[in-house]
Parts: structure tokens; sequence; C-alpha cells
């Protein structure tokens, strides 16, 4: 198993490359690497289907996209045939541009959506509750207690139908749901209820006493400084003004969750060790990431965009865009060698 | 007004401006629209705000609410939520229909606002931990699904207000907002990733375009893609609200009534 910190590092990364590029070949390729990469995994858990729900995903993204763009959008050379000028917003020419352009749009989305579906298959439910950052211990234990009760709940809530069914009830209209729903309400909060006093009875009973407001006035500016960093860049201002806004932050934020995580007093079971594998694959995501920033900077990087305006071209490729589409099977690759 | 009370206010108002601010900003800076330049990140950077907001809701609630009562209580109904969206196949219904948003709405109507947006926003999370949802929407569906949760205060207001508990038309009020919310929340759902879809060189949601006729555009566009299923899900919030209000109130009377034990003492240092 690989450690969720990796995990989440190369989410990060593969997420910078696919939001910076609009090629169409190197989406595409980063599609592939993560269609195969999720297969794999779903194989691992005995998830069938896994490819095919993906794709037929990704097909209903490009096609909607590409639709909307053709309907709504105007611009370019080749024109397939025009809508009258006086029907209101989608009159104009329909361009294959245009349609090119919503594709890529589609293909985007569809990549980011993949992207997580391969972290939601990567990482189990006790990792996911692990990233849960300490100082949101009280958040943690109830999602984890949520998680407790699921299985029961839903095994209760099939028990509770099965008897009305006997009963005559034929389930078939909303109204007939209110006998299985208010019988699964009481017992559930009942247990709710023995929970509390049980937690109570332990000393877990007070809301924790976080330093507030302090530490949420210092999230709060941390969120504003974020916020104005973001406005910045948006409004094309000198990255010298959004960066330092971006770490002050960012800074802020993480230094508060740090200081209220210290004062929480808990106990964890089972954790994740790092192994030489995680090692491996977090230093070579790093160095992909150190690579793409040191080239965008020194404005090394080749251009990875690709633009279907004002006329249709094929795209062009280069060999830095190329290595990173081998991204998504870096953990693969290590994975299979350790 | 205590301080507590002004703390959650100051909060509430400062995470409702940056939540709507950033959803709706395609609206009002051109910048946001231009794919080739920032709208890329769009939203990626709209689900980190929105994630900022939500770190920051949840922090003032477990400083001033969640004591043992409040976490087992809300675990398990969000644990009943969550087993909700499941049964999205099993009771009928057309697509678009879901029956987790009256628990959230009735959490938020009776135990207060702050319950409510916990509902709401913890419903999704361990739906999405369970279904493998988990991904830059999620910040957006629980930030909304709060509100949705939070929002029902104001029909409380109401109701106390008039002296309408118990009475048919408090069933009535909370119908409706129930259909208002089935639509609303595809409405801002649909803002986070709306400039990514159509947006581009001098395209769908046009670069010189004002924010009138943005929105114009950003209606087309909803009237085209979600309003057909948000219908559905107005309807189906509808019926459920009405048919099922008056039991699940009078359990939630019967265990308010039951969790508010207070623990005398002091625990050991």
């Amino acid at each position: 198993m690989i450690h969720s910190i990796v995990w989440m590092i190369w989410l990060l990364v593969v997420m910078v490359f696919i939001l910076s590029t609009r090629n169409p070949v190197y989406l595409s390729l980063i599609l592939v690497g993560l269609l195969f990469f999720g297969q794999s995994l779903a194989r691992e858990k005995k998830i069938k289907n896994w490819v095919l729900a993906n794709l037929r995903f990704l097909l209903a993204m490009i096609l909607l996209s590409t639709l909307i763009n053709g309907i709504f959008s105007h611009v370019g050379q080749t024109i397939l045939f025009t809508i009258p000028q006086k029907w209101p917003l989608i009159g104009g020419n329909f361009t294959l541009d245009s349609l090119v352009y919503g594709a890529i749009n589609g293909l985007v989305i569809g990549a980011l959506y993949i992207l997580f579906n391969v972290i939601n298959l990567a990482l189990s439910i006790k990792q996911l509750t692990w990233l849960i950052p300490r100082a949101f211990h009280p958040i943690a234990m109830m999602v984890t207690i949520s998680l407790t009760f699921f299985p029961s709940i839903q095994k209760r809530a099939r028990e509770i139908k099965e008897a009305q069914m006997i009963r005559g009830n034929p389930m078939k209209k909303i109204v007939d749901w209110l006998p299985i729903f208010i019988p699964l309400l009481v017992t559930s909060l009942e247990n709710a209820f023995l929970l509390a006093e049980s937690m109570t009875t332990r000393g877990f009973h007070q809301p924790i006493d976080l330093k507030a407001p302090g530490n949420l006035v210092s999230l709060i500016l941390g969120a504003f400084f974020v916020f104005s960093g973001w406005i910045l860049q948006l409004f094309n201002y000198p990255r010298y003004l959004s960066a330092p806004l971006f770490v002050i932050g960012f800074g802020l934020i993480l230094l508060t969750l740090m200081t209220v995580g210290k004062h929480s007093k808990i106990t964890r079971y089972h954790l994740e060790e790092w192994k030489p594998m995680d090692i491996m694959i977090t230093i070579v995501i790093v160095l992909y990431l150190v690579l793409f920033i040191y080239l965008r900077w020194a404005d090394g990087m080749p251009s990875l965009n690709y633009s279907p305006y004002p006329y249709l071209s094929i795209p062009t490729l280069q060999t830095i865009g190329l290595l990173f589409c081998i991204l998504p099977f870096v953990p693969m690759i290590i994975k299979r060698h350790d | 007004m205590n301080k507590t009370r002004l703390l959650r206010l100051a909060t509430d108002l400062i995470v409702i401006f940056l939540g709507l601010f950033s959803l709706a900003s395609p609206f009002f800076f051109t910048q946001a629209r231009d794919i080739d330049n920032q709208a890329a990140s769009f939203p990626i950077m709209v689900s980190l705000i929105i994630l900022l907001c939500l770190m920051i809701v949840i922090f003032e609630a477990q400083t001033s609410l969640l004591d043992s009562k409040m976490i087992a209580f809300l675990a398990v109904l969000t644990a009943i939520n969550a087993g909700l969206r499941f049964l999205e196949n099993a009771i009928p219904g057309p697509g678009g229909f879901s029956p987790t948003f009256f628990l959230i709405i009735l959490s938020g109507y009776y135990f207060g606002s702050r319950i409510g947006f916990l509902v709401g926003a913890m419903t999704l999370l361990v739906s999405a931990i369970i279904t493998g949802g988990i991904g830059p929407w999620l910040p957006g569906q629980m930030i909304t699904a709060g509100w949705v949760g939070q929002s029902a205060i104001l029909v409380t207001f109401l109701v106390n207000k008039f002296a309408w508990r118990g009475k048919p038309v408090e069933i009535i009020l909370l119908s409706g907002f129930g259909g208002l919310w089935g639509i609303l929340y595809g409405a801002i759902m649909n803002l986070w990733f709306w400039p990514f879809l159509g947006a581009g060189a001098g395209q769908t949601f046009s670069h010189n375009a004002g924010a009138l006729e943005n929105l114009q555009r950003y209606v087309a566009y909803y009237l085209a893609t979600s309003l057909v299923w948000d219908i559905m899900r107005a309807v189906g919030n509808i019926l459920i609200i009405s048919i099922m209000t008056a039991s699940v109130l009078k359990v939630f009377q019967r265990f308010k009534q039951r969790f508010s034990f207070q623990i005398q003492g002091e625990p050991e240092q």
C-alpha cells in the first residue's frame, strides 16, 4: 500500500500538468495512462467495468462540452452552417473550430474526473480519514463514527423493509417509505444517545478549547490572503505581488492548524509507515514538479497549449510534454519493480 | 447578542461572502472567463477557496458546539442521510430526485443553522468517502448542502414569528423551501465549472459582456443542461417534505429533550 501523502503529492503534480496543457494529444495520453492505472487498481479491488464507466462519463463530457461550445460560440473560420442571427444567444456561425475547442474542454474535465476516480480507488477509507488534519479531530471522529454506523444502519433499513413487505407494504410510493424511515431514525438516534453517554463517561464531553477566537481569526485572515492572491492573479498582476499573498495565507493556515493540532490529545493506531517505495515515488514526482516549476520560471517551457483558433491545425508535440505524460504511470512502475 | 453568537454571525457572513463571490466571479471579472489565461485553474482555485471557507465554519463549530452529545448525534444523523443517497435507486423517483435534502432541511429548521450546516456538509463528505466521490467538486457540494441546512433557520424565524408551528402552513413553507433549494442547489453547483465548459476567446461567456449579459448566457446554459434535472429534485423535495415532516419533527422533539442532559463537574487534569 502506497502512503497517503505520496498519493496526495502525485495527485497535485498530475493535476498541475492537466491544468497546464490544452494539447489534445497530451491530454489523451494522460487519460490513457490514468485509465490504465485505474484499471490495474480496480482489478486489485475486484471492481468490474471501471474503465467502461469512466469512458462513458468521459464521452458524455466531451459530447456535452462540444455541443455547448458549438451552439453558443460562433468564433472560427471553418463554418459548418449558420443559425439565423435573430435567434437570441445561439444565432451565428456553427464552426468546426468551436466544436474542437469544446471537445478539448471536455477532455480536461474528463481527465480531472478520472484522476480523482483513480485516487478514490487508490486510497482506502482508513487512509482518507487519516488525511483529515489533527486540528479537526472532532470532525474526524464524527466521520469515523458515521462510517462505522453506516453498515449497521443499512442492515437495519433492509430488515425493517423486509418486515414491512411481509406485512403487505407495497413499497411503491414515497409514502410507503415512512414506516421504514421513522423506525430507522428512532433506533439510530437511540444508538447515538447510548454512544453519547459512553463518550461522556469516558471523559469526552466538552467542546475542545481551541483558544478561539484567536485561531479562528488567523484562519479567516489566511483565507483572505489566499483569496486576495487569487484576485491579483486573475487581474494579471505580477507574480511577485500575488505569490507572497499565497505564501502568507497558506502559511498562516498551516501554522494555525499545526498549533491547534498540537493541543489535541489523540492516540493514533496503525500509523502509516514510509517504505523505500514511497520515498522513491516521492523523489521522482517531486523532481517532475521541480523541473516543471524551473522551466516555467526560466521561460524555458515549450508551450503545452493548443488552440483551434483562428484556423484548425495539427497539435505539435514536444519531448518535455511527452515526458510529463508518463507521470500517471510513475507509482505503477515503481510499485511493480519494488 | 453574546460574544459566541456574534463570532458565529461574523464567520457566516465572511464565509458566505468569500464562497459566493468566488463562485460568481466570472460574472464580474472577464479574466476568470479567459480559458487560455486563468480559467483553466478556475475550478480548482474556487474549490480551494470554498475548502478554506468550510474549514473556517467547521473550526468555529468545533469550538462552540461539538461536545460528545453533538458528535454522536450528528454522526448518526449523517450516517442515516448518507444511507438515503443509496436509496435514490430504491425509492421510486425520476432522475435528479434525491431523498437527502429533506433531513438536512429539517435538521436546520429544528436544531438551528449550525447543526443544519454540519448535517448538510458532513452528509456529502461521508457519502463521498463511501462511494469514492471525492474530487474538486466535493467542497462545492459540501458548502452548498451546508447552506441548504443553514438557511432553513429562515423558515424557523417565520414560523416562530407568526406562530405557525404545528399548523399546515408550517409544512407548506418547508416544502416550498425544499422545492426552491432543489433548483438553487443545481444552479450553484453549476457555477464552479461554468466558465470552463463554455469559455474561450470571445466565446460562450463573452469577454466583453457585462454581468447582466453573462447572467443571461448562464441562464440559457442552465436551462439547456440542468433545469429538467433540478425540477425533478425540487418536486422530490416537495413530496418527501410534505409526507415526512410531521413524523420526523416528532422524533426530533423527543430526542432534543433526551439529548439536553448536562454534565456536572470538571474533567481531571
